[in-house]
């Protein structure tokens, strides 16, 4: 079949819509690279990004929200995981509850969170009724920090990994396959690595990828726990450069759409591997 | 020699009690059936079995060892789900290999029995297929072979051609019963399809409210059932409620109308009240045979079901369905038409409960 007699299928209103919302998102996008290429008067050109490239502090920002973006979503995934496929397995009674946990991060703005996170964290953990201490305050050195910004953003990330994980294990009826696995003999670890993760990995890329993208471009836990993070580094710099926040902000679309190609590469395009069913 | 035992099996979940009291021996190569509706603890029963379930009291022992409380990994049991349960990332082969690169075994000894299975069930050119290149049949034989591959003590199968279409339904099943028998495999398979129970088992295990109804052959469970539930549940049956009018004779009541049984009245006595029941295949015509009981009836209602036409006639203020073959060649009677229709002795069955 022709793309033009593909097209022609099409109903009119919905080719309608869908342009519309295309066009409420490109726009935008259009102007900030647009933006983004006229630096220099008259020119038409990469300036801004060759300066916002070569600034050190860009890389240096930009490869620490990839590596607390990266040691979030393993941690996410080593949290998240068992836990969803607990719940389906043998607590489906506990749903209800951790659904609505997950969704407490939209409820509870990231300020709170980060005054929560200082205020507990920045005391010395001590032995009961001494002065001895066990843990010192985590806000005081780096690896410390790190713990609490790495924690906090779990939080933020909750809502969107645990649905992506709940979801893809809903599709390929988790409880059955693990049956069908422990009658052949197998092991926990070896359902959980040979089994159930293969089958949920669209899922996990999914909610792997906008923990990624909220990582990056987060501001407010990073400020406030005084760590050099890549969303600050882009809020300061927009307060007194134009081009290169432009510039910066198109590259993180890019790398986003790119993390979405290498999704659709890895799992062939297919997304959730067909069911049991 | 037995091979599988359950012995005063239980389960409760809180208050409700999903299997009572449930006592079986299953010889080495046996063909297995658990019937019963809905809710009757049959699936409960096979997941006790298999290990998904841990009985509140009672034994499980294959080949004389204690399996009740061993993880289902433990148990060497295979297992075939009604929703076939393929692992969606791997191929068939691999699905087949599974349990057996659990176990470690050396891949030559893999591939072998993997390109063994795959010739039991049919499917030699769909090794690398995935299950979702598969139809509903194919997939299910691909889980048989699966379960089969790891040499398991027992078999399980836990409604596998309920999700299948009727056509594929019987030719599967009567793959499964050669496979079976074939490899001489113990075997226990849930059911609430009483044809596919009847046409498959060595013996049927009918199941009501968590306890066993009765334990028996196909033969006996359809021609002899012993209590008012399985009677009901296996094959159509006509039921009615009779006085014991002669204990010797084994002579009924059935308001005025005298019906000789053959069996069943033995430890009771003239006056009681007993439940009788009669296979509509059971009852003739008179004109074309005559039997124990010949009785005076009026034709009700006729309904052509293709092979068999089933005929309802009315004797005395009891309605009864009498099954005949459909031959075009005879003729039937009419609605309103008096005739007179007989059935053996041994056709009239009375009920325990």
């Amino acid at each position: 079949m022709s793309l033009l007699s593909r097209l022609r299928r099409v109903p009119f209103w919905s080719a309608v819509w869908f342009i519309l919302g295309a066009l409420y998102f490109i726009l935008p996008l259009l102007a900030t690279f647009e933006f983004s290429l006229s630096m220099e008067r008259d020119v038409v050109g990469f300036k801004a990004y060759e300066v916002a490239f070569a600034d050190k502090e860009f890389l240096q920002t930009f490869g620490y929200s990839i590596f607390l973006a990266s040691m979030t979503i393993i941690m996410s995934i080593i949290l998240i995981v068992p836990t969803a496929y607990w719940i389906r397995l043998r607590l489906p009674e506990a749903r209800r509850l951790v659904e609505f946990i997950t969704l407490l991060p939209f409820v509870i703005p990231a300020i709170i969170l980060v005054f929560g996170l200082i205020r507990v964290y920045s005391a010395p953990l001590n032995v009961p009724f001494t002065d001895l201490t066990i843990i010192q305050p985590l806000t005081n050195y780096k690896f410390g920090t790190n713990i609490l910004i790495i924690g906090g953003y779990m939080v933020l990330g909750l809502p969107y990994m645990y649905r992506s994980v709940d979801t893809g294990m809903r599709t390929v009826d988790v409880r059955t396959l693990t049956e069908a696995a422990q009658s052949l003999g197998a092991s926990w670890y070896t359902i959980v690595v040979r089994v159930i993760l293969p089958n949920v990995r669209t899922a996990l890329l999914s909610g792997a990828l906008l923990t990624f993208a909220i990582v990056v471009g987060e501001v407010v836990l990073a400020s406030f726990l005084g760590v050099k993070a890549f969303g600050p580094y882009l809020f300061l710099l927009g307060q007194h450069r134009a081009y290169e926040p432009a510039a910066l902000s198109f590259t993180s679309f890019l790398l986003t759409w790119a993390a979405m190609g290498i999704i659709q590469l890895v799992t062939g395009g297919q997304g959730q591997v067909a069911g049991g069913h | 020699m037995t091979h599988l035992t359950l012995k005063n099996i239980s389960k409760q979940f809180g208050d409700f009690a999903a299997v009572k009291d449930f006592d079986l021996d299953v010889k080495k190569g046996e063909f297995v059936s658990f019937l019963g509706p809905s809710g009757c603890g049959k699936t409960t029963t096979l997941r006790m079995i298999a290990g998904f379930e841990i009985p509140s009291h009672g034994k499980i022992t294959i080949n004389g060892n204690d399996i009740t409380e061993k993880a289902p990994s433990q148990r060497n049991v295979g297992m075939v789900f009604q929703s076939y349960a393929l692992f969606p990332n791997m191929t068939v082969a691999q699905n087949i290999g599974f349990g057996l690169r659990i176990r470690k075994e050396p891949e030559e000894k893999v591939q072998k029995r993997v390109s063994e299975m795959l010739e039991i069930i049919h499917l030699q050119e769909k090794g690398n297929s995935y299950p979702y290149q598969l139809s509903g049949g194919q997939q299910q034989r691909v889980a048989l072979a699966r379960a089969l591959a790891i040499r398991p003590e027992v078999l399980l199968l836990d409604e596998p051609l309920s999700a299948l279409d009727a056509k594929i339904r019987i030719s599967l099943r009567a793959e499964i019963r050669a496979i079976q028998r074939e490899l001489g495999i113990t075997a226990i398979y849930v059911t609430h399809d009483q044809e596919e129970a009847l046409s498959i088992s060595d013996r049927i295990v009918v199941m009501n409210m968590g306890k066993m109804e009765q334990v028996g052959t196909p033969f006996e469970i359809y021609n002899f059932p012993t209590t008012r539930f399985v009677a009901n549940f296996v094959g159509s049956l006509n039921t009615t409620d009779v006085e014991v009018s002669d204990v010797g004779q084994g002579l009924l009541n059935m308001n005025g109308i005298l019906l000789r049984t053959a069996e069943g009245t033995m430890n009771k006595k003239k006056g009681d009240k007993v439940k009788i029941a009669i296979r509509p295949e059971r009852f003739n015509f008179a004109s074309e045979q005559k039997k124990d009981n010949v009785l005076d009836c009026t034709v009700e209602n006729i309904t052509f079901l293709g092979a068999v036409v089933r005929i309802q006639v009315k004797i005395g203020d009891t309605k009864f369905n009498m099954d005949t073959f459909n031959n075009p060649f005879l003729e039937l009677p009419k609605i309103g038409d008096k005739d007179q229709v007989t059935c053996s002795k041994e056709a009239v069955l009375v009920l325990s409960d």
